[in-house]
């Protein structure tokens, strides 16, 4: 039997991760021109927080659901009390979220412990499906990769169609304009900002039911969500599908190819990518 | 080439060099040699706060010169210091080559590092920057965590013997407390220089103008991939105090943690101004040793500091001093209200010559 076809599947549902998490951060990026590098404390606050709900009340939904609100609640925390003033400042905030990733790290290794956990999730869903091609394999990486397909989709007909996705964009192009036609932009960038980090708490939750969950795993998601977002394109949401699908697929078949050097073959996409196109894949140029 | 902005200073020379900041430096300088005969116990002053505040006050240093004259924020600079460490770890133990050779050859893998660092990254601005030399830096921290054959893993190089070279033994503390301060003095000097050299304007005028700076037909990338070689070198220099100071090498010194904590020092002391990490790098190596002592969460704690810094205290702790000065400097202002403006940046005034401060 052939192997490929199973790295590919692999890669897939891994970028499928990826793709949660970075999604959010080029959303963030993409109105409000910040980066916030508190986005892996995000991720695994909610993986945490996912994982104790999902254990306390054995139920996976509702994990997944504890682990989107608790981030995008501490977004919202750290946007309205830390960097609201300073949003203009792109270097200020970005050095701020890295103070409070520096914190979260700290805290969350005193209360979680540097010991690995799982999010548990239910009996019926740890079953293998019998694919073509593939042969077997466990149903749980395809139901995620389904949720990351159809939150893209999602995030994607919003911000094209809907209303509220139109304030968006208008604000992408221009914040002040649009803020003069009676928009309380304010809001829409705590909502972004919250909706951003939410989007990271669930791909931890995500990530947490597949893998175990780790201290370290904070710096790791940023960083993965960064080459992510600069491969793909800053702020543009194809443009992560695209960057954490080949982010994903990469690094799996890096895995086979040389192990040791798995991470730094994963990087060299990036490097290539920049080489090429600086602005990413579906960048706009800057 | 560049008549149009090497402008001609008025004062001269020797004035210049006599300004508030050159006096602060010469206090700081004198206070630091005095380091070793004024405390209590040298033993454990000298290493762990003295020594330390050197290294990551050099590295740290070559953060805030990219920062300050380039405009670039480069979270790669630990990573620069970190293969310079390395480089000597490998060529002196593993290779068993003789001491001074592999301090030479890894100061120059170090700034080769940076400068094909640049040659990725040179291209881009302010927050892609950033975020590009972070992920350069993990690249080469899981590659040294994991290429056995050269870096030894996890488990890293070790020991690595502080050399004796016959005149200076460097097992001496207090010898090796010298050794680092004419080193991060070395590294000041170079940094002082250059950014008041032809180049250094050049680069300034990049900073605040790169389509004019092309335009009138400097090559903006390769001045940018040239500064970051130098500050790569001088990263590099404070490599190699820290692989003496810890007698080893291993992945954590080029890890998240170390890369941050050279963020948080450049902050801290003032991320405009060259002298100011020293100051950030010994608020830091105090944290670090004290903190431990009445709570175990002293990277919350150093979160915290940072914050606060980042929120109130944009400019660093040396911010204060012109901040203080201007309290004071209100109550005089009927007579002196020339002389406040000077006040404001203590550190771009000292080059008076150069045109930052017409430009501004």
């Amino acid at each position: 039997m052939d192997i490929w076809p199973l790295i590919l599947l692999n890669g897939l549902t891994l970028g499928a991760v990826y793709f949660v998490a970075s999604s959010g951060l080029t959303l963030i990026f993409g109105l409000m021109r910040v980066i916030t590098l508190a986005h892996g404390t995000s991720f695994l606050f909610g993986g945490y927080l996912g994982y104790v709900v999902a254990a306390a009340t054995d139920n996976w939904i509702l994990g997944l659901l504890a682990g989107l609100v608790a981030a995008g609640l501490l977004g919202l925390f750290t946007h309205q009390v830390l960097i609201r003033r300073f949003q203009d400042d792109d270097m200020r905030v970005a050095l701020i979220t890295l103070g409070v990733a520096v914190i979260g790290t700290d805290l969350m290794l005193a209360v979680f412990g540097g010991t690995a956990t799982q999010v548990p999730f239910p009996q019926n869903l740890q079953v293998a499906l019998d694919l073509p091609v593939i042969g077997e394999y466990p149903l749980i990486r395809l139901i995620i990769l389904a949720i990351a397909i159809v939150l893209g989709l999602a995030i994607y007909f919003i911000i094209a169609k809907t209303r509220f996705g139109s304030i968006v964009r208008a604000g992408v192009d221009d914040a002040p304009m649009t803020s003069a036609t009676g928009v309380n932009v304010r809001v829409v960038f705590a909502v972004i900002f919250a909706v951003g980090s939410a989007l990271a708490g669930l791909a931890g939750v995500i990530s947490g039911t597949l893998f175990p969950l780790l201290p370290g795993q904070d710096g790791s998601y940023l960083l993965f969500s960064l080459v992510v977002v600069i491969v793909g394109g800053m702020g543009s949401i194809p443009g992560a599908a695209i960057g954490s699908a080949l982010v994903g697929i990469v690094s799996q078949f890096a895995l086979v190819i040389a192990p040791t050097y798995a991470f730094v073959l994963t990087f060299a996409l990036m490097v290539i990518v920049l080489a090429v196109r600086p602005q990413g894949i579906m960048g706009r140029p800057a | 080439m560049s008549t149009s902005i090497s402008s001609t200073s008025t004062t001269p020379r020797w004035k210049a060099w006599v300004s508030a900041q050159n006096i602060v430096v010469a206090v700081v300088l004198v206070l630091a040699i005095i380091f070793p005969l004024v405390v209590d116990r040298p033993r454990f002053w000298l290493p762990n706060i003295g020594v330390r505040t050197l290294w990551m006050g050099t590295i740290a240093m070559s953060l805030v010169f990219l920062n300050k004259y380039v405009g670039l924020l480069s979270l790669a600079q630990m990573t620069f210091a970190g293969i310079c460490s390395y480089g000597i770890g490998y060529f002196s133990v593993t290779m068993g080559w003789p001491i001074i050779p592999s301090i030479v050859l890894s100061l120059g893998i170090g700034s080769f590092a940076g400068w094909l660092t640049a040659l990725i990254a040179v291209r881009t601005k302010a927050i892609y920057f950033m975020m590009i030399t972070l992920a350069l830096a993990q690249v080469f921290y899981s590659w040294a965590s994991q290429a056995i054959e050269v870096t030894n893993a996890r488990r890293g190089i070790a020991p690595i013997p502080r050399p004796d070279f016959g005149f200076i033994n460097l097992n001496d503390i207090t010898t090796f407390y010298y050794f680092a301060l004419v080193l991060a003095v070395i590294a000041y000097v170079i940094f002082r220089y250059t950014a008041t050299s032809q180049f250094g304007l050049a680069i300034q005028g990049i900073k605040d103008s790169p389509e004019r700076m092309s335009a009138l037909g400097y090559n903006v990338n390769r001045y940018r991939t040239a500064a970051l070689t130098l500050a790569a070198f001088v990263a590099s220099i404070g490599g190699v105090i820290l692989v003496f100071d810890r007698n080893q090498v291993d992945p954590s010194f080029v890890s998240l943690d170390s890369t941050l904590n050279i963020l948080v020092v450049a902050v801290v002391g003032g991320i405009g101004s060259l002298g100011g990490v020293f100051i950030g790098g010994l608020v830091f190596a105090l944290l670090q040793n004290f903190a431990q002592d009445f709570t175990d969460r002293y990277m919350t704690l150093t979160g915290l500091v940072f914050i606060g810094v980042l929120l109130f205290f944009p400019a660093g702790l040396v911010g204060l001093g012109p901040m203080i000065r201007r309290l004071f400097s209100k109550r005089a202002k009927a007579s002196a209200s020339s002389e406040s403006s000077e006040t404001l940046d203590a550190e771009r005034r000292a080059g008076t010559h150069n045109k930052k401060g017409q430009h501004k």
